[in-house]
């Protein structure tokens, strides 16, 4: 079962993912700010981070960053309210962008494409 | 004593004095005038002087002395007569050319005015005249101008016409300025083009005639060694006058003159003459040749504030946009969180719900009224990222197809059948394609609304100019004057228009990337859409 960190500030929206995606057959752990995901980063391992940009202190752009230095085996997935972070040359550091909507129909496929890319690439 | 002349007599009867002629009647009956103007040139007189000699007149003797010092005195008054009515004509012309000189701002007048009174017969009938001015950078004298005939052939015809004409010298000029003036500036180019000589070159004619600021008039120059030939060999005549233009110790130009089909000499006073109609030429020609720089300038101005209004206008409205931009964004992220949560949880319920749940149709009402939201949001957003379009070049006909595809569905539900007209030699256009695409899309679909009961679509690529025309018709209802209007103003909507910022969304993205949008709605039904891409880089 892959292991997910969520990080988003909106409880609601972090209850919404917890809830849909392991609806989805994944272990969802999720964080409300930048420091508190770090320190779960540091205290378990995960297959997949999904990051909102707008965050209260750090922004997830500034996460994505510190996630790609220090662990840059972990794939991150951009959920946003914005489109146009997706030209941003610092969002391409992600693996994959999506943006937030109701229907999370096109998230769950990202995040299925972004794991089966990673798994491919280790069996390789 | 019988005299031969009538000169005894107070009154005479016509024709007893042949030299009276016609128009002179009155000498008839006035003795005094009769005796001074006519009797002391008449034979008859002689005559009859020498009889009263023989009679032994006492004034006899002394009366043909008198009478010779008063012809004397008479021929030198008419001679001095000639003399003053030639400088009262000079005078008269100087003033008349004085006159439009002083008042002239147009350089061509000035010109046409000065070099016409130079060659001209009714002012100083030099045979040609080549006026050659200081350049903008003060560095080179050259060839500006030459006036007079190539060959005598030109010349008889030229002076024949002008004898004929009768006209002014003004109007030769004015005739001159309007027929002539741009052929004689070609005329003479060989000659001009090898009249260029620097202003440092001290020991050239025209700069020794500019630094001494008098005429020199060159004779004999071929066969003179102290004289530089060449100038001599350009001009193919031995005998002409170099004159300076100065205007306020600057050095306007040079006007060289010479007799080159006549050959008549130049005298001093011909050199006289024209120095003295120099200096008002050489004054006109810097207030014109200044006035003319000083139009230059103040178009260059003009243009500069109209660019400068035009940038302040553009930041105004860019400053505008920007704001809208922030809005909307930050409308958009405090709007589609909740959005995501509600029809999010809405769905989360709706799977989990039997079929028969009664509640359901509450649920899919959530669920769809959230996704509708959503899309308006993100058309709100595609607003505010259309201020930041990222540009390259791409080939239209290749964005047309792929936009089309994506519509094809659509326009066989709707009973639309879509003809493509597209140019196979396009050059690339510079847009952004996201954006470009994004305005196809909505102007198609617009057309398809249009086109309820089906119809007939028409997209057509062609080039236009330097950039590319894409069109786009419908053969459906056509759009409302107000309809129109709204495509300026952002979020206005109307019902025919649908829903969201749509058709002015693309305005406002055609036009930032220095593009045009337009709409002909035709009375009898149809639309069509003409976008006007560039082909490169423009300052927008």
């Amino acid at each position: 079962m892959a292991k997910l960190l969520v990080v988003d500030d909106e409880a609601n929206i972090r209850l919404l993912y917890a809830q849909e995606l392991s609806d989805e057959g994944y272990q969802v752990v999720t964080a409300a700010s930048a420091l508190e995901a770090v320190e779960k980063l540091e205290a378990e391992s995960f297959d997949l981070a999904v990051l909102d940009i707008k965050l209260k202190n750090e922004s997830g752009i500034e996460l994505l960053q510190r996630i790609v230095k220090e662990r840059h085996t972990l794939p991150v997935i951009l959920c946003t309210a914005f489109s146009c972070y997706k030209d941003d040359f610092s969002a391409w550091l992600a693996d994959g962008y999506v943006v937030k909507s109701s229907d999370m129909q096109e998230l769950k496929d990202e995040i299925a494409r972004v794991l089966a890319k990673k798994q491919k690439a280790a069996t390789n | 004593m019988d005299w031969e002349c009538c000169w005894s007599k107070d009154e005479i009867a016509p024709e007893s004095c042949p030299y009276v002629g016609e128009g002179e009647e009155d000498l008839y009956a006035s003795h005094r005038r009769r005796v001074v103007e006519k009797c002391v040139e008449c034979p008859r007189f002689k005559n009859d002087l020498a009889r009263m000699k023989g009679s032994g007149y006492p004034l006899s003797d002394v009366l043909p002395f008198i009478l010779t010092e008063f012809q004397e005195q008479k021929a030198q008054m008419g001679a001095m007569l000639s003399f003053l009515n030639s400088k009262t004509r000079e005078i008269k012309f100087l003033r008349e050319v004085g006159l439009v000189l002083q008042t002239s701002m147009d350089l061509d007048e000035v010109l046409s005015i000065a070099m016409t009174a130079i060659t001209a017969g009714k002012g100083f009938g030099m045979n040609r005249a080549f006026l050659l001015m200081t350049d903008k950078e003060r560095r080179n004298i050259r060839g500006y101008l030459g006036v007079g005939p190539k060959d005598y052939e030109e010349a008889w015809r030229t002076w024949e016409d002008i004898g004929r004409s009768n006209f002014s010298l003004k109007e030769l000029a004015r005739d001159f300025q309007k027929t002539k003036l741009s052929s004689e500036k070609v005329k003479f180019h060989d000659i001009l083009n090898q009249l260029t000589v620097p202003l440092a070159e001290q020991g050239h004619i025209f700069n020794r005639a500019l630094h001494g600021k008098k005429p020199i008039l060159v004779e004999n120059a071929l066969n003179n060694p102290d004289l530089d030939r060449g100038l001599a060999r350009i001009l193919g005549v031995d005998c002409f006058l170099v004159m300076p233009l100065i205007s306020r110790n600057r050095r306007i130009g040079v006007i060289i003159a010479d007799n080159c089909i006549t050959h008549k000499p130049i005298t001093l006073q011909d050199m006289q003459s024209l120095e003295t109609f120099a200096f008002p030429v050489a004054f006109a020609l810097e207030r014109a040749s200044l006035y003319e720089r000083l139009q230059e300038e103040v178009a260059k101005q003009k243009a500069a504030n109209l660019k400068l209004r035009e940038q302040q206008e553009l930041i105004v409205k860019m400053e505008k946009m920007a704001l809208v931009g922030k809005i909307t964004s930050s409308i958009a992220h405090s709007i589609r969180n909740p959005l995501m949560v509600i029809g999010g949880f809405a769905r989360t319920l709706l799977k989990g719900s039997p079929e028969d749940d009664e509640k359901r149709s509450y649920l899919e009402s959530i669920v769809r009224e959230t996704r509708q939201l959503e899309d308006v949001l993100s058309e709100v957003l595609d607003y505010s990222e259309s201020l930041f379009p990222v540009m390259d070049f791409w080939d239209l006909n290749e964005l047309i197809a792929t936009v089309l595809a994506d519509l094809e569905v659509g326009m066989e539900q709707a009973g639309v059948v879509c003809r493509q007209e597209l140019s196979p030699e396009l050059p690339m256009v510079r847009i952004d394609y996201k954006q470009i695409s994004y305005c196809l899309k909505t102007i198609t679909s617009t057309a398809l609304a249009a086109m309820a009961r089906g119809g007939e679509l028409r997209v057509e690529s062609m080039q236009d100019g330097d950039g590319v025309m894409l069109r786009i018709s419908d053969s459906g209802k056509p759009l409302t004057k107000k309809a129109q209007e709204a495509l300026t103003a952002p979020f206005f909507q109307t019902q025919e228009m649908g829903e969201g910022v749509g058709l002015s969304l693309c305005k406002t993205i055609l036009e930032r990337q220095g593009n045009s949008l337009s709409i002909i709605s035709r009375p009898g039904g149809g639309n069509t859409y003409s976008i006007r891409l560039l082909t490169r880089k423009e300052n927008i």
